[in-house]
């Protein structure tokens, strides 16, 4: 269904990944290609955490590491011991901060949930190593698990969910080694909703994301979560849209493709006629295939 | 993000916002050349401008997308919530409206009269809409009605049996567990140009009460037919000036008993924000009650959409208007 802009036709150059030329490729990993309303939902999704707040009141902000941007921010719910949804916001791994992904925060709290959005370094800032990310994501993890309970969280009800370059990140955590390297428990994570994410980094590396996150054979099998199904415990819900770019498509196909083959749980949604940034959107609407899906995962009702 | 605000309406500002900052792939190349301006017809249009205010597609490109998966959407709706009953309100084939129940007993009603230039859609493809109701406690009742080809290029028609389906509703209510003494109405586009002649319709001419409707949101819609008529949409609409006096809801203010929500989005074409603000203006200063909301970033189609989620800009108004929560 996702259709490039019509372009003049062009030689295929020789094929680099799949069926795809690098200029094919490289579209598959630029969403601007395949989503010309990138900005205005960009902007949307900002506005509308700008109301979120006007409504809910500002959100605590914790820290879970040392540095300025290792911060996160909670919009608590006033059920007591209530579950905790973490939210890793996406934009390439390049850009995005924790403010302008808040506009979901009502539909969790209105449901009797807290919601957690992340602050983390993005790749340029860490000279293009995606594993200082990695590390970041999984230590506020791991500071949810045990500081849930100094803002009235259930850390033993604790999920998470992430949207593109987040949903990689969500993926990474859904099949982190909790107990080796936080020695926490393997189920710290009760379940997962990745949007729109990458699970294996072949063929990004393959791509022009290369420019920008200098891959190495140790980060792309590191952080590539299809390839550590072993250490999967939680159930995932995979979410995409049918205007999303060739490869986003095959990538979230693909990894729900191997989990089920593992003989883990897992469900695929796709929604129809959604492009990359229309799907984002979706995750604060409690009866989109999204956010219904995280509420579900969650055992809560839309409310 | 490197998109600026914007507020200004003209073509050029609402596409490249539209457009993002990059490929433009569909708006449409007549769009980008710049063209000498014809006689003005309407405000500080010419024709080419005017005509452009009222064809939607060339401020929101994505028209056909939204409309796939709002049908997709309504398909899995009706899965979720179960098909409605379908009953008649007229002697007519058009004339039934679909009713989607809550569980609620003697609960309050929404509703909804569907858009599409007068010309095209039906109720079943908006049953998206009605998840967030049912489950907030209220009924959705969703009306079929004739399209103007069919009428001849007469609006009469159809804005005659959408005034005949909310005297149904009113008086059937309590046959499927609503609440007629609660009833509101809410509208998208071309029906909200008809909600605009039902909210200011003489109802005690037909012995039911003044205040039939307790609340009604129109969304983009149209108050005064002048423009219109001057428009290319008059090649289909067959305008004449008893049409054009008799429903244009703002010359029938006098008539209005139901408070009102009139919303627009910041990337509608300019004749669609100018109705709504011209509108809520004429009843402000009528000293009726009225709320204006404006969706920031949103043009006509993606507003109907924020209607199906109890967070989007309209889902919270008309829930918040029916003093319905977001929760069941």
């Amino acid at each position: 269904m996702a259709q490039p802009p019509p372009q003049p036709p062009r030689v295929k150059g020789p094929l680099v990944w799949l069926d795809m030329d690098q200029q094919d490729l490289d579209d598959a990993y630029d969403q601007l290609v395949y989503a010309p309303n990138r900005d205005h939902i960009l902007k949307r999704c900002a506005r509308n955490s700008e109301l979120a707040r006007e409504r809910l009141g500002a959100p605590k902000r914790f820290a879970y590491g040392p540095t300025a941007i290792e911060a996160l921010d909670v919009f608590t719910t006033k059920a007591a011991n209530a579950p905790v949804s973490v939210f890793v916001h996406g934009g390439a791994w390049r850009t995005g901060l924790a403010t302008n992904y808040a506009y979901a925060a009502e539909m969790f709290v209105d449901a009797g949930a807290h919601h957690v959005v992340l602050d983390f370094n993005n790749v340029l800032e860490t000279g293009g190593d995606l594993m200082v990310m990695a590390d970041q994501v999984r230590r506020a993890v791991a500071w949810v698990y045990r500081n849930a309970k100094s803002f009235g969280g259930d850390g033993e009800r604790l999920y998470v969910c992430g949207h593109s370059s987040g949903g990689h990140l969500a993926g990474v955590l859904l099949t982190t080694d909790w107990q080796k390297d936080f020695g926490l428990p393997p189920t710290v994570i009760k379940g997962g909703v990745c949007g729109s994410g990458m699970y294996d980094l072949k063929p990004v590396r393959l791509s022009k994301r290369s420019s920008y996150v200098k891959f190495t054979d140790e980060m792309e099998e590191r952080l590539s979560p299809q390839r550590h199904l072993d250490r999967l415990v939680a159930p995932v819900v995979l979410v995409y849209g049918t205007l999303e770019t060739p490869e986003f498509q095959r990538q979230s196909r693909d990894f729900a493709a191997a989990v089920k083959a593992a003989g883990k749980p897992v469900t695929l949604a796709v929604m129809e006629s959604y492009n990359h940034f229309e799907v984002m959107e979706q995750f604060g609407n409690p009866y989109s295939l999204f956010g219904r899906a995280v509420l579900e995962q969650m055992g809560l009702a839309a409310r | 993000m490197t998109m600026q605000h914007d507020d200004s309406t003209t073509r050029g500002a609402v596409l490249a916002a539209a457009a993002g900052t990059a490929v433009a792939a569909s708006a449409p190349a007549r769009a980008q050349q710049p063209r000498a301006k014809g006689p003005l017809v309407w405000l500080d249009m010419d024709q080419q401008a005017l005509d452009d205010a009222y064809d939607q597609i060339v401020y929101a490109p994505n028209r056909e997308q939204v409309t796939k998966r709002r049908i997709a959407n309504s398909a899995r709706a009706r899965a979720a919530i179960g098909a409605p009953a379908r009953v008649a309100y007229g002697a007519t084939e058009i004339e039934k409206l679909d009713i989607y129940r809550t569980s609620q007993a003697n609960a309050p009603v929404n509703i909804f009269v569907h858009g599409g230039a007068w010309r095209a859609n039906r109720a079943a493809d908006y049953a998206c809409l009605a998840e967030p109701f049912v489950r907030a406690g209220a009924h959705f009742v969703i009306l079929d009605f004739t399209n103007v080809d069919d009428a001849g290029g007469s609006l009469f028609p159809m804005v005659e049996q959408v005034r005949r389906a909310v005297g149904w509703v009113y008086k059937n209510a309590r046959s499927f567990g609503g609440d007629g003494e609660r009833l509101h109405l809410s509208s998208h586009s071309s029906g909200s140009h008809i909600g605009g002649c039902v909210v200011t319709h003489d109802w005690p001419k037909e012995g039911l009460p003044v205040d039939i409707l307790k609340g009604a949101m129109l969304g983009s819609g149209m108050y005064d037919l002048k423009p219109v008529r001057l428009s290319k949409r008059s090649k289909y609409v067959k305008f004449t000036d008893e049409m054009e006096a008799a429903l244009s809801a703002q010359r029938h203010i006098d008539k209005l008993n139901t408070p009102l929500i009139l919303a627009h989005g910041t990337y509608e074409t300019p004749e669609f924000q100018r109705q709504t603000r011209d509108f809520y203006a004429a009843v402000k200063a009528a000293g009726k009650p009225v709320e204006l909301i404006v969706g920031e970033g949103y043009n006509h189609f993606e507003m109907l959409e924020t209607l199906a989620n109890p967070y989007g800009v309209l889902g919270r108004a008309v829930l918040a208007q029916m003093r319905l929560a977001a929760a069941a």
